[in-house]
């Protein structure tokens, strides 16, 4: 029974550590970014889904809509602003592009946790979830929302797969990640693909963070511990690769669930970041990364 | 118009009318003394302004000087309010004591809902002798530290209840509603890894087995946990009739995670945030049919005092204060009595009017227990000093089921809680 | 003739450091509390400059070796109440011995995989500190029996009088032959490593320097306090402000690291009215300091001194 208990739960929890993964390391494998405001983001999209749902009673739905093209805007933002800016300065050298992209990201990250504590203050807050009650599989009673979480996030990436692998567009993002110079001499003007990939990322993150608010929770602290989770994630599966990403998530999350359920709830988090301990100083560029 | 002027606003309007006050006082000597002293009586008030649960402390402080000001003040002087955000961190506390005290000059420190932070502060009340009490912490570390060391220590008080006295409250309410009312045999204690919970689940598995409930496990989860799937799996797993909690630093996730999961099992016992009015909003209604320990809820005239003083609040800020907002409002009075007793401001003649205190708050009498005492400065309980209510969330309210004589409602649970009665 | 003896920056550094050592005289006890703030932090913010500017490791961690120094002093106090040098030496060697854990795989790996070795120490830590908080005190903080002195002005003189030394200490360092060294293994290491230097020593050794700063700072900053939480040692947001000061003062400058810290305290302090949106205020400043002045204070001034 316990063994059913810790599948499901795990693999609800790990399907949306994948989902945050994902748009994590698609960010990094087109753009090069490690954006460090990730947590904020999804965080914000959770808020956004719970004050336009249960504060202004719009209801579920428009809330989940609302919390997605929260997380949009504040993505389309991060690189307009922050990323672009920094990427086309001529007042900053090559090599040092890249720490002060962190910094920067990392501070636009604490300014939008700063502005939810400041607006709606620092308490967790839950989504309307979309779907309520329980159902009983393997003789485990299981919270509808957990399995509707791990086939929204299964049907997203599925749909990214879909997109990158099939659609014009997509491999055209594909292709950007590989040789952005290449892409160019297609005539593709590289600046669109970015703001496309942006804008995925900026969808990826807010079904994330949706979902999230719906299935546990968040509130303004949550913002840092979702960033480390998502990069911690992504440096397992190797930077750049999703496939890499998606395996590394159930890793981490049935660790963390396996530990929860049969060490304590308190070490949860430990043996994820033993793990990364080891791979940095193994493997340091993970299971199945390319850089 | 802000609710309470900060510490920059408020030195900036002091420095001010110093420089006027100055120029007054050349004349003022020549002149026999009519009213002494016209300078305010400052009570700095530390506390969690972001939270929930701590942004009451300083806005019922503030209505309680307003309303003393409004009556003249302390033989003359006004009370005012310099209030600081710790932002939920000791070290920002401790900073922000410093500046009260050696910037601000106030007279007296009211502060925080947080146990970890009042012990951080303790020492630098002592080590700057200046008055502190606090409004919300509860962890029993506060009161032994000033048994332990008297004399450096007095210038603390405990203006809430300690953690045992709140696991003694749980036990009396747990005995009359859950033996006693639904003939419940068994329990599993679930708490959150913090200073103020040590005491109390210590008090929890001495008292409890007392009253009649068997304590199965003792599950205690790191504040920081936002996933308590396994938690609620486990002690589903021990079928216990009941789930004592202990929480305060979580409370809307818990509570919704609880619900979705439809853990057949109810919860009673101490849930800070439950306290809050807006918990229900926070919680999407999962709130419904958790039961909480608490000094005050709607509709309930503990005192006489009690319900004006929600009026002032709700009119003013336009929700219900959470619980540390009651005793701020009293801590204020009551430092103000201390005032006017003593004849003066200094601190350790504060610290002996302050002893002598019998004063009916919002939440009850409020006497301190006497030096010699374990618990020296905390507040005395039981009948006829503080007994604390127990509460119910139903339908968006707070409905009050004890004790027997202030209850206004009857005990309703969620579908799926299932009461196992008389197993 | 002293000018010969000492460059201009040190001159001028010297001049502010008498006209600091004098303020005490003059200001409020509140003001040189948060000076002495400012100070400790001006070291964290040189030591990581020492670590960016010339060996060019960009540590996104600092906050893991202060707060290695910080708590290792503190929870030593805590149990053992042993004199407070001892316990600051303790929290020193335990930064210098996490310096060298951090190095190791650190200095293996290059490019973003650097800045993220660093960054999970800091989350490494933070969680240990979070779970053993028997020990530690969790997330709330862990109050120290013993401060150093309760005396505004003495905890100011101590902290102006540490700072100038470390950046005496610092500045010559990297004006010196080895300094000199470093800065050529950190632009081009493989011409370092084709002249004879041995690069990565050099690296190492700045490594260990910087963790004895940081951890020094940080241990003589929890018995100023008297307290050490997560939030004032070992957050991200700590190493963020240690690099926002080392970068708003000017990057490779060291002594601009000091302004720079100096000045974010400043700015914070002077937005504290605003209450909750005081956080917010700093960042986007931080921010727009990153993205439109990346040269810095001292770096703007140095930029216009070479061109001319």
């Amino acid at each position: 029974m316990l063994f059913w208990q810790i599948l499901i739960d795990g693999f609800a929890i790990s399907s949306l550590y994948a989902l945050g993964a994902t748009g994590f390391t698609l960010i990094f494998g087109v753009t090069g970014v490690l954006n460090l405001s990730h947590g904020a983001i999804m965080v914000a999209a959770a808020v956004a889904a719970w004050a336009a749902s249960g504060n202004l009673g719009a209801g579920a739905y428009v809330g989940a809509v609302l919390g997605i093209v929260v997380a949009l805007l504040l993505a389309l933002a991060t690189y307009y602003l922050i990323v672009r800016r920094l990427q086309l300065s001529r007042a900053v050298r090559e090599e040092e592009k890249e720490i002060f992209i962190l910094t920067a990201t990392l501070l636009w990250g604490i300014m939008i946790q700063e502005a939810i504590a400041y607006l709606y203050t620092n308490n967790a807050k839950t989504v309307l979830p979309i779907v309520d009650g329980v159902v009983t599989m393997l003789g485990v009673r299981t919270p509808k929302n957990e399995i509707f979480t791990a086939l929204v996030c299964w049907a997203t990436i599925g749909g990214l797969w879909l997109f990158v692998n099939r659609t014009l567009a997509g491999k055209a993002v594909l292709a950007a990640s590989m040789n952005p110079r290449g892409v160019t001499l297609l005539g593709i003007e590289l600046s669109t693909v970015y703001v496309g990939v942006w804008a995925i990322y900026g969808a990826l993150a807010g079904i994330a963070g949706v979902l999230l608010g719906m299935f546990l929770g968040v509130s303004s602290y949550s913002a840092g511990p979702l960033t480390a989770s998502a990069f911690s994630i992504v440096v397992l599966g190797g930077l750049g690769s999703v496939s890499g990403s998606l395996i590394a998530a159930y890793v981490v999350g049935y660790l963390e669930t396996l530990t929860a359920y049969l060490v304590s709830p308190a070490y949860r988090a430990i043996p994820a970041l033993l793990l990364l301990v080891a791979v940095l100083y193994v493997r340091p560029r993970g299971l199945m990364g390319r850089r | 118009m802000a609710p309470y002027k900060t510490a920059a606003a408020r030195s900036a309007a002091f420095r001010a009318a110093l420089g006027v006050g100055a120029a007054a006082l050349a004349l003022a000597i020549a002149e026999p003394a009519s009213a002494a002293d016209q300078a305010p009586i400052k009570i700095g008030v530390i506390a969690e302004a972001q939270s929930v649960a701590g942004s009451s402390i300083p806005q019922a402080a503030q209505i309680a000087a307003d309303e003393i000001n409004a009556k003249g003040g302390v033989d003359g002087r006004k009370i005012e309010i310099v209030s600081y955000d710790n932002h939920s961190s000791s070290a920002e506390s401790v900073r922000a004591f410093q500046r009260a005290v050696s910037e601000d000059h106030v007279n007296a420190v009211i502060a925080s809902y947080i146990s970890e932070v009042v012990l951080a502060l303790e020492p630098w009340s002592a080590r700057l002798k200046t008055v502190m009490i606090t409004p919300g912490a509860a962890s029993d570390v506060i009161t032994q530290n000033i048994a332990k060391d008297y004399a450096h220590n007095k210038y603390i008080f405990h203006g809430y209840l300690t953690s045992s006295a709140l696991a003694g409250q749980v036990c009396a309410a747990a005995k009359d509603m859950l033996v006693d009312g639904l003939k419940m045999k068994t329990a599993v204690i679930m708490s959150e890894d913090a200073a103020w919970t040590t005491p109390l689940d210590a008090g929890y598995e001495a008292c409890l087995p007392k009253v009649g409930l068997k304590v199965l496990d003792h599950i205690r989860f790191s504040p920081d946990t936002t996933d308590f799937t396994p938690i609620f799996n486990k002690i589903e797993g021990l079928k216990p009739d009941v789930i004592i909690t202990g929480i305060s630093h979580v409370g809307t996730q818990p509570t919704v995670q609880w619900k979705s999961q439809q853990v057949p099992i109810p919860m009673f016992g101490i849930s800070s945030q439950a306290t809050n009015s807006t918990f229900w909003k926070d919680t999407n209604g999962a709130t419904e049919g958790v039961l909480f320990q608490a000094v005050s809820g709607p509709g309930v005239a503990v005192t006489p005092k009690t319900l004006p003083f929600v009026d002032a609040f709700s009119k003013k800020f336009g929700n219900q204060p959470s619980y540390c907002g009651y005793t701020a409002y009293d801590d204020v009075y009551m430092i103000a009595d201390a005032v006017k007793r003593a004849g003066s401001l200094d601190s350790d003649k504060l610290v002996d009017a302050m002893e002598k205190t019998d004063y009916v708050g919002t939440i009850g009498r409020v006497e301190f227990l006497p030096k010699g005492d374990p618990h020296v400065h905390g507040l005395k309980t039981g009948p006829g000093f503080i007994t604390g209510l127990m509460l119910q969330w139903q339908d968006g309210k707070q409905v009050n089921m004890w004790p027997a004589a202030l209850a206004n409602g009857k005990l309703e649970f969620p579908s799926f809680v299932k009461i196992a009665t008389g197993k | 003739m002293l000018r010969r003896a000492l460059p201009p920056p040190a001159l001028i550094g010297l001049v502010v450091v008498i006209i600091a050592a004098t303020l005490p005289l003059r200001v409020s006890g509140y003001v040189l509390g948060l000076l002495t703030i400012a100070y400790y932090f001006g070291v964290f913010s040189m030591a990581w400059d020492l670590l960016f500017g010339f060996a060019n490791e960009v540590n996104f961690g600092p906050s893991f070796l202060i707060g290695l120094g910080a708590y290792t002093a503190g929870i030593l106090d805590n149990l053992y109440q042993p004199p407070i040098a001892l316990c600051i030496a303790a929290g020193v060697l335990a930064a210098m011995l996490g310096g060298l854990v951090l190095a190791l795989p650190a200095l293996r790996v290059r490019g973003p995989y650097f800045g993220l070795t660093t960054l999970v120490a800091v989350l490494i830590l933070q969680n240990f500190v979070v779970v053993a908080a028997g020990l530690t005190g969790g997330e709330i903080g862990l109050t120290v029996p013993d401060v150093i002195s309760i005396d505004d002005k003495v905890n100011y003189w101590i902290a102006l009088g540490f700072m100038a030394v470390s950046a005496a200490i610092l500045y010559g360092l990297t004006r010196s032959p080895v300094g000199l060294i470093l800065q050529a293994s950190g632009q081009d290491p493989v011409q370092a490593g084709a002249l004879g230097f041995n690069v990565t020593k050099h690296k190492l050794a700045a490594f260990l320097v910087s963790a004895f700063f940081s951890g020094l700072a940080g241990a003589l900053m929890v018995f100023y306090l008297g307290t050490a939480s997560v939030g004032t040692f070992v957050d991200v947001t700590v190493g963020v402000q240690v690099i926002i000061g080392a970068v708003l003062g000017g990057r490779r400058t060291i002594l601009g690291a000091v302004l720079g810290a100096v000045f974010l305290v400043a700015l914070g302090e002077s937005l504290r009215p605003l209450g909750d949106l005081a956080t917010f205020i700093v960042s986007a400043v931080a921010l727009i300091v990153v993205l439109f002045f990346p040269a810095g204070l001292l770096g703007m001034v140095k930029g216009a001194r070479e061109a001319t």
